[in-house]
């Protein structure tokens, strides 16, 4: 199987929609010439034209509002935003407009969109570049949040969100892109709201997304040799998550450490532990539930403290072991 | 004031208790948590622990005697405090109901020294209450308590905090198991009996891989004296690190998986002229049961260092006799390897497992003198006899003779995979 | 005392001689009627929300448009049945004057399980996506968002529609306006922007909280052609409008309508009305846009005081209809509360 990067997985998914229906188009800055930020969009202008690759203004609030207006009206726009830190321009037309027509309005509405967001740090981009903040977008009814984690589930899921119905965030971790993984070649897609088992094991159940899945999985390995075996669920879609997958890990290993970039507080690790200490899973665990997450700051621009500020492989491997040994 | 010493009820419908017996006496020094009292319900029999740590004093109910529960049975004196601080026996309750009513008398009734004092050892005074949850345990703890019927206070925690764990509940109930009668011999001659499912299936698969797969066999040697070393210096660190000894087994997969990365069609399988080439490795290992035989499964083995292997394949096992194997263990297996080392069995051959392509037949390991080097001197070495059942339609004899080449290298030289 | 002119003069000559206009517009007698008695509708559609919510039944607040009908027929009458509505929240005479079944309206407004939206929008949420009625909006310059979207969408299809996307003098100071305004002329979108400027963002003075009026300069610095004119001369309104419509039709860009108006009401059903004078408010209502419309009709002997009197009755049967099918109408079912989230 051929082997591409998490840039390419999205840009194919994009090129792919876009030649298959004619109502799918892409909105944002810089996505042009330039290519995007990221070089998502890099050769799209020359394939589809300016019409359908439409290079807007420096407007967030109206460019997600434009693309929940066309969405209305039967488009099915994509946007890309820059960084997900700019989304907080967008707000009020995600929250207040695409997420709420069709219930304010009986049900006779839908907005088909997905608004593309680039999330994380590691790129000595600081404070107003670097945030994760997709439990924002999780807590609104109406909204779908995705969040891939490799090429192979970064293309699969951008096609099944692009043919959703209901907007959809799609949350690209930035340190990702050029990653590699294996993706088929044919026609494929992942449904949403559908868990994936990166790594069996039975002594703990470790719930992660996007580059902490990476680590998490140098972790086991080295874990591995300690005779800890650990076991990886990416829920891949935030909301709706899939809790029946992870109740089944926690069920199966007894322990469950959820790791994510986001900050500690009203992060979505808390809405993990909630929802396990809701099903049956609860029975079975053997040590409280624990989180390992980013800290409650700003991300920080000097790279020593960068790194700190949020989890890194040797952070996990220390918290696996700390709940495996009954530490908490 | 003392601490009052008061009876916990265990049980929903639970008025009182007889106790049968004060594991410590009148002016006895007591630790919190520590079992003082061994009392009985109508179902057990029970231990209750200190609820502070002091002198235990003002005995309200002594042995044989009954005891209501929720209510004081005895006192615990903090430093500095003697009998004569227990209240008296018509006061005894309204203590326990208005504690701040008492607190404010005694801070009132002394000097100001003396009420300072004693207002700090009030505030000291660690809050009593009776926690609805008795023991503390995990969710999981109770649950298996509950399924054996098992009183969690009687489960002495190692959790922090005291707190019980599943496996102190697993180790209380096998300590307390009655050993399991002898599985006696059921006498045979003469009956007709009928076959069971799983025999049936035995029966069939073995069959149908006799039949239609041209099974080719190899035999090897291998020298196992530097990985019995290596299992040897693993074990005894392991065991000092309170981890459980590593298995032969564990070691074979570990590097029959790595050998199975290099030499694919081993791992493969042949269906209507087309060749599947397996991408996990997933190797099952043969498991007597009773009355049978089953495979689980460890997918992905080739991902798995030795030590988790080595958990792996116990709690494989472990499942496999308590009956407990899911669908999913079961399934997908792309190779398989039989131990009969245990047995004694120096070599043996295997029928392949339809629809995979190989099967290793592992034999005891044989202290023997071997030819050790080119000037033809003997030695004494641990020998392990390995057979090689292959699928001759897919799999030619040198590719097997490399695969089995390859796998004598690396257990004969284990020390080159970062085990 | 009274309001602060917001501009010298308007674009508009004011209409004196009604059949002549209507010519020039290609309104018929009937249409001119017809106009008549739609804002005679919506008049009695306002006055009996007021009266509703006097006897306890309405649950939440309202934003009449008392006052502004001039401009609601105005536009009502030269959109099209294809052209996209995206409305405000004093948005009742809007959607009526485009037609919209005033009996679902009113089960709306009582949250009823029969309103357009089946009782979970309530007045300020009012759509009807298939009529290409894209709602009034709860937020303030909510409908600007939208609107450069589907004017981008009209594009993409190559249909020769309209967006018409009202707001009001407070919305014209959100930044929404301005992203709204660049991104439609940037790309000559099909998008008409009409300005109600009733003098009031509830109860802040258009002149004290904006730099400048009227905002028709604030669209000309974004190169797009903007009009200041009387909302209360329900002819000139259509007037504009048809010169609005059919530029942004043509493929060449957006337009920007300014219509003076005024709000008899207050802004919602809590407003106290501290912030104008009772001399300001009459000193409207004579320059009530219905009066000015009927007298023009009398005097053109295009219609008699017995004529107006039916109107009048005819009306107001319409709406007490409409209040006895909306209260007949049975309420939301509980079970269903979640539906609809997600498609």
């Amino acid at each position: 199987m051929p082997e591409i990067t998490y840039r390419e997985a999205i840009h194919d998914a994009m090129v792919e929609e876009m030649r298959r229906d004619e109502q799918v188009f892409l909105m944002g800055e810089d996505i042009g010439v330039y290519g995007g930020a990221f070089g998502v969009s890099a050769g799209m202008l020359d394939e589809f034209g300016p019409e359908r690759v439409r290079v807007t203004p420096i407007s967030e609030c109206c460019i997600v509002g434009s693309a929940t207006g066309a969405a209305l009206v039967g488009m099915r726009p994509i946007v890309e935003i820059m960084f997900m830190d700019f989304s907080m321009l967008a707000m009020e037309p995600l929250v207040n407009q695409a997420a709420k027509a069709r219930y304010m309005f009986g049900g006779k509405a839908q907005v088909p969109m997905v608004v593309r967001m680039p999330n994380g740090s590691g790129s000595g981009a600081a404070a107003q570049h670097s945030q994760c903040l997709e439990t924002l977008f999780m807590h609104i009814p109406g909204l779908k949040v995705v969040a891939p984690s490799t090429p192979y589930d970064a293309k699969g899921l951008l096609i099944s969100s692009i043919r959703d119905l209901n907007p959809v965030c799609f949350v690209e971790h930035k340190m990702l892109y050029k990653s590699k993984g294996e993706v088929p070649e044919g026609e494929y897609s992942i449904p949403l709201g559908v868990a994936d088992i990166k790594r069996e094991g039975i002594d703990i159940t470790v719930v992660t997304t996007g580059i902490m899945v990476h680590k998490s999985l140098d972790a086991a390995e080295k874990l591995s040799t300690e005779g800890i075996s650990v076991e990886i669920v990416d829920p891949r879609t935030l909301r709706p998550l899939d809790v029946e997958t992870i109740a089944k890990s926690v069920k199966k290993t007894g322990r469950l450490l959820v790791v994510h970039e986001a900050v500690k507080t009203a992060g979505w690790a808390g809405e993990v532990m909630a929802s396990i200490s809701e099903s049956p899973a609860w029975d079975y665990l053997d040590t409280p539930m624990r989180r390992l997450t980013g800290k409650d700051i700003p991300i920080p621009y000097n790279r020593i403290l960068e790194r700190a500020a949020v989890p890194q492989e040797e952070d996990i491997i220390r918290e696996i072991r700390a709940v495996v040994k009954n530490e908490y | 004031m003392p601490i009052p010493f008061i009876m916990p009820k265990m049980d929903m419908d639970q008025e009182s208790v007889t106790i049968i017996e004060w594991l410590k006496k009148e002016g006895d020094h007591i630790e919190k948590g520590e079992p003082v009292i061994v009392v009985e319900t109508d179902k057990i029999t029970s231990e209750i622990e200190a609820p502070a740590t002091g002198k235990l004093a003002g005995l309200l109910y002594h042995e044989n005697e009954i005891a209501p529960v929720t209510k004081v049975v005895a006192y615990v004196l903090k430093e500095g405090e003697t009998d004569a601080d227990l209240p008296s026996d018509d006061q005894s309750e309204e203590q326990i109901e208005e504690p701040s009513v008492a607190s404010q008398e005694s801070a009132s009734s002394s000097t100001l020294d003396e009420a300072k004092q004693e207002l700090n050892v009030v505030s000291e005074e660690p809050e009593e209450i009776t926690p609805r949850v008795e023991t503390p345990a995990t969710p999981l703890a109770r649950r298996i308590a509950k399924e054996e019927s098992v009183n969690l206070n009687l489960i002495k925690g190692t959790g922090p905090r005291n707190r019980v764990q599943a496996e102190d509940v697993k180790a209380y109930i096998s300590q307390t198991d009655k050993t399991p009668a002898p599985i006696g011999r059921m006498d045979l001659a003469g009956q007709t009996i009928d076959i069971s499912i799983m025999r049936q299936r035995i029966a069939e698969r073995l069959t149908s891989s006799y039949q239609t797969t041209p099974h080719i066999y190899q035999t090897v040697e291998v020298d196992m004296s530097h990985l019995e070393a290596n299992r040897k210096l693993m074990n005894e660190m392991a065991v000092k690190e309170g981890l459980p000894k590593i298995s032969l087994t564990a070691y074979l997969v570990r590097i029959v998986a790595w050998c199975l990365k290099h030499h694919p069609y081993l791992n493969s399988s042949l269906e209507e002229n087309k060749i599947t080439f397996w991408k996990e490795i997933n190797i099952g290992i043969a498991t007597a049961l009773e009355n049978g035989l089953i495979v689980p499964v460890l997918h992905n083995a080739d991902q798995m260092m030795v030590n988790e292997l080595n958990k792996r394949i116990k709690y494989l096992a472990q499942r496999a006799h308590d009956g407990e194997l899911t669908l999913q263990e079961i399934q997908g297996g792309t190779f398989t390897i039989s131990n009969m080392g245990m047995y004694g069995i120096h070599s043996f051959t295997s029928i392949i497992n339809p629809p995979q392509s190989a099967i290793l037949s592992v034999g005891a390991i044989k202290r023997r003198p071997v030819v050790v080097d080119d000037e033809d001197s003997i030695n004494v070495r641990p020998i392990m006899m390995l057979t090689l059942a292959a699928d001759h339609r897919i799999v030619d004899g040198v590719v097997a003779a490399n695969f089995l080449a390859e796998l004598v290298e690396k257990l004969e030289n284990p020390e080159i995979l970062s085990i | 005392m009274g309001t602060k002119k917001i501009k010298e003069k308007y674009d508009n000559k004011p209409t004196t001689d009604i059949l002549n206009k209507a010519d020039e517009l290609g309104l018929t007698k009937e249409n001119l009627i017809e106009m008549y008695q739609t804002m005679v509708e919506i008049r009695h559609f306002e006055e009996m929300a007021t009266k509703l919510y006097a006897l306890g039944k309405v649950h939440g607040t309202m934003h009449l448009s008392i006052g502004q009908e001039g401009v609601a027929i105005g536009t009502g009458t030269v959109m099209r049945d294809t052209d996209y509505l995206i409305n405000h929240h004093r948005g009742h005479g809007h959607f009526i004057a485009s037609d919209a079944d005033v009996n679902k309206m009113m089960a709306e407004f009582l949250g009823k399980e029969t309103g357009f939206c089946h009782g979970r929008g309530g007045s300020m949420h009012i759509a009807d996506i298939s009529a290409n009625n894209l709602g009034a909006n709860g937020i303030v310059g909510g409908g600007m968002e939208l609107a450069p979207g589907v004017g981008i969408a009209i594009q993409m299809k190559k249909t020769d529609q309209v967006a018409l996307v009202i707001f009001g003098d407070g919305a014209a100071n959100e930044g929404i306006f301005h992203e709204s305004l660049n991104m439609s002329a940037i790309w000559k979108l099909p998008v008409v922007y009409l300005c109600e400027n009733n003098h009031y963002g509830m109860s802040a003075a258009v002149e004290k909280v904006s730099a400048k009026v009227p905002f028709t300069h604030r669209a000309e610095s974004y190169g797009i052609p903007a009009y200041f004119i009387d909302g209360n001369d329900a002819l000139a309104v259509v007037e504009f409008m048809q010169k609005a419509v059919n530029h942004a039709r043509s493929g060449l860009g957006p337009v920007f309508l300014e219509v003076e108006t005024y709000r008899w009401m207050g802004h919602s059903k809590s407003d106290r009305n501290l912030y104008r004078t009772k001399e300001e408010i009459e000193m409207w209502k004579k320059k009530d846009p219905i009066k000015r419309f009927e007298n023009l009709l009398l005097e053109a002997n295009l219609i008699d005081k017995t004529q107006i009197e039916e109107i009048d009755k005819k009306m107001e049967k319409v709406i007490e209809k409409a209040v006895e099918f909306a209260e007949n109408s049975p309420e939301p079912d509980v079970k269903n509360l979640t539906e609809w989230v997600y498609a």
